[in-house]
């Protein structure tokens, strides 16, 4: 068991600062050849080790396990630490596999720039990885930071217009996100005297607090604050032009996961705090938030004229469905949470892999440049339909399960108004897919130079992705089935 | 104190707002800086040394530079007037709105029975910086280390790459 926490530690934290150092000792030329393979490398073991952690956690029966081989950190009652349960161990899988894709997209779209890419990536992964380990609020605003900076540099990567641009506007709403974040940190710890998550929920489940509206204000800040990490309405306002700025691979980890990281994992720990303790008014207000973000984004996706600028706020609008399962505060709605957060990574991945290789083909996005590239680009249109209707939630694709779990949990919590609202906004998301197959894959062909789809990293990342959406879809009553016989639903 | 600090907290939203609405970048990151200060003013309030310290230094410090790097490369922006009018109009009920959320905020964060006085346990405060960084922050440890290196890269990715090209 020791060792192989001890494992654990190394790959999800020592595995990419080894990378870094490794890649910055040799010649640069040498160096960039090792890039890509380095970068597969680190994700696919980091997804193989969070698989590990969920068989370790079910072997040793335990909710979660920390790390205290490659360093004591229990000196102190209160110290910081990482610890690896349910939640971050898919969280961390995600991490890796959208990783990967990124890797496998950066190798024909930013070979120029390929050394500075991958160390900020490893930097990226160390920040996500330290997040979903980390068991403190603190830390979880340190860590954010790492990220922050990190998505800002890889926006920036190439020093373009655009790319600085969409960079800006990603580093002021994230400072402005962070300060809110530490602020309502620091009003819990007035109130409890401690960031950590067990203390807290310890402390309200005793009842131990007596000053309400300071947690309530606390609770604001923190809400408002994720919030704006994770780009819902009206907070949105920086992730159309960050995605549509950023580099293609860039755009992949922005939209699979590090939106979903730096907001959405951080709510989901909030709401396992205090939800399940209820504080119930915090559920009405992010419910409020989500549908915004569920109706808002799916509407405004529908009117997009650029291929990446469609998918950023399709992201808005199924982020704003994984904060409307959060926000009924039941098991249930938590599950199904969790499962669309695996989803959403998966099938957003595959669409901006799909956006990567047209730019590669075309160098354009917009809908005016594109269209007919079904002959040329079947891999890239056939996963394309694939992604797009499990991201609408048809059966038998993954997204199908986890959003008609968020529908029964909102209709037992919420009402039948909520949940068909819900439901009516997946004809948006529909129709926005439909809009994306018609302008670029489906239609008349342009008239434009040959354009050949390439058998490289991105079509293995979007094949692979596809069995994913596909296989989890058909084994989902499985794992349902398997949950039931655990007891966790 | 009751007072100053919740005049404070409204300068901070109030200037988080203002910060996203402004068009100029140097504007914009010169009333970031601030906000960061004046958190940093609000956790030394509440008695939170440690995280005042991070935040004057990260926030504050690092990515102020970083932004004002951003800054420096982007050119100055031309003067367009449909791109003015179209801003001075988006902006045009701004400051109605920025003295409606002041008198609101004071309003609840008046009336709302906050108590912010510092009531964590006394010996919690007389630890030294030793015994937080050392023992009780460790995993903040890794977190610094990671933002220096995050650091260093920028001025490679920002200036280094920039030169050569």
């Amino acid at each position: 068991m020791s060792a192989s926490l001890a494992t654990l530690v190394y790959a999800f934290i020592g595995l990419p600062l080894i990378a870094i150092v490794l890649l910055n000792l040799p010649n640069r030329k040498f160096a960039e050849k090792l890039c890509i393979g380095t970068g597969l490398f680190v994700c696919i073991v980091q997804m193989a080790t969070a698989v590990i952690a969920v068989l370790l956690l079910i072997e040793f029966n335990k909710a979660s396990m920390s790390f205290s081989q490659f360093w004591d950190m229990h000196v102190a009652d209160d110290a910081a630490y990482f610890s690896v349960d349910f939640l971050s161990a898919v969280c961390l899988f995600c991490i890796g596999m959208v990783g990967a894709v990124s890797f496998a997209a950066a190798g024909s779209t930013v070979r120029d720039k390929i050394l500075n890419y991958t160390n900020m990536m490893m930097v990226l992964l160390l920040g996500m990885n330290g997040i979903a380990l980390v068991t403190d609020l603190f830390s979880v605003y340190v860590f954010l930071e790492i990220s922050g900076i990190a998505s800002f540099l890889l926006i920036a990567l190439y020093r373009d217009p655009v790319g600085l641009e969409g960079a800006f506007k990603y580093l002021v709403m994230s400072a402005i996100a962070s300060a809110f974040i530490l602020l309502g940190s620091g009003l819990l710890f007035l109130e409890f005297g401690s960031l950590r998550f067990v203390v807290l929920e310890e402390m309200l489940q005793a009842g131990v607090y007596n000053n309400p509206p300071l947690v309530w204000l606390a609770l604001f800040f923190l809400v408002a604050g994720f919030a704006i990490k994770s780009g819902n309405m009206p907070f949105h306002g920086w992730l159309p032009d960050a995605q549509t700025g950023a580099p293609s691979p860039v755009s992949i980890m922005l939209s699979g996961i590090v939106e979903q990281m730096s907001g959405t994992y951080a709510t989901m720990r909030l709401i396992d705090i205090f939800l399940l303790n209820k504080f119930t008014v915090v559920n009405i207000g992010m419910m409020l938030l989500a549908l915004l973000s569920i109706v808002l984004g799916a509407i405004a996706a529908v009117g997009q004229t650029d291929f990446k600028r469609t998918l950023a706020y399709s992201s808005i609008s199924q982020i704003g469905y994984i904060v409307l399962g959060i926000s009924c505060g039941t098991v249930l709605g938590y599950v199904g949470a969790v499962l669309h957060f695996f989803n959403h990574s998966t099938f957003k991945s595959t669409l901006f892999a799909n956006a990567a290789a047209v730019k590669n083909q075309l160098h354009s996005t917009h809908y005016d440049d594109l269209g007919g590239l079904q002959k040329q680009m079947p891999i890239a249109a056939a996963t394309s339909v694939i992604a797009g209707l499990s991201t609408a939630g048809l059966p038998p694709f993954a997204g199908f399960w986890s959003k008609l779990l968020i529908i029964i949990a909102v209709w037992q919590t919420q009402g039948a108004f909520v949940a068909s609202v819900a439901l009516l906004a997946s004809i948006f998301t529909l129709a926005y897919f439909l809009r994306i197959q018609h302008k670029v894959f489906f239609g008349p062909e342009k008239q434009r130079p040959a354009v050949k789809e390439p058998k490289d990293g991105i079509a293995i990342a979007s094949i692979a992705l596809s069995v994913v959406t596909i296989g989890f879809g058909i084994l989902f009553p499985v794992l349902l089935l398997a949950l039931q016989t655990q007891g966790v639903l | 104190m009751q007072g100053i600090l919740i005049f404070l907290l409204i300068l901070l939203v109030m200037g988080s707002v203002a910060c996203v609405m402004f068009r100029s970048k140097v504007k914009a990151a010169i009333s970031l800086a601030l906000i960061s200060v004046i958190l940093s003013i609000i956790m030394f309030a509440l008695g939170q040394f440690w995280a005042a310290i991070f935040e004057l230094s990260v926030c504050a410090g690092l990515v102020t530079v970083v932004f004002v790097c951003a800054v420096s490369l982007t050119r100055p922006d031309r003067h367009n007037q449909e791109v003015e009018e179209a801003y001075h109009k988006k902006v045009s009920g701004l400051p109605v709105f920025m003295v409606i959320l002041g008198i609101g905020l004071m309003i609840i964060l008046t009336m709302g029975n906050f108590d912010f006085s510092v009531t964590v346990d006394a010996a919690a405060q007389v630890r030294t910086f030793n015994d937080v960084f050392w023992n009780t922050r460790q995993a903040d440890i890794i977190g610094q280390i990671i933002i220096i290196l995050a650091g260093a890269f920028a001025v490679v990715i920002l200036f280094k790459e920039g030169d050569k090209a």
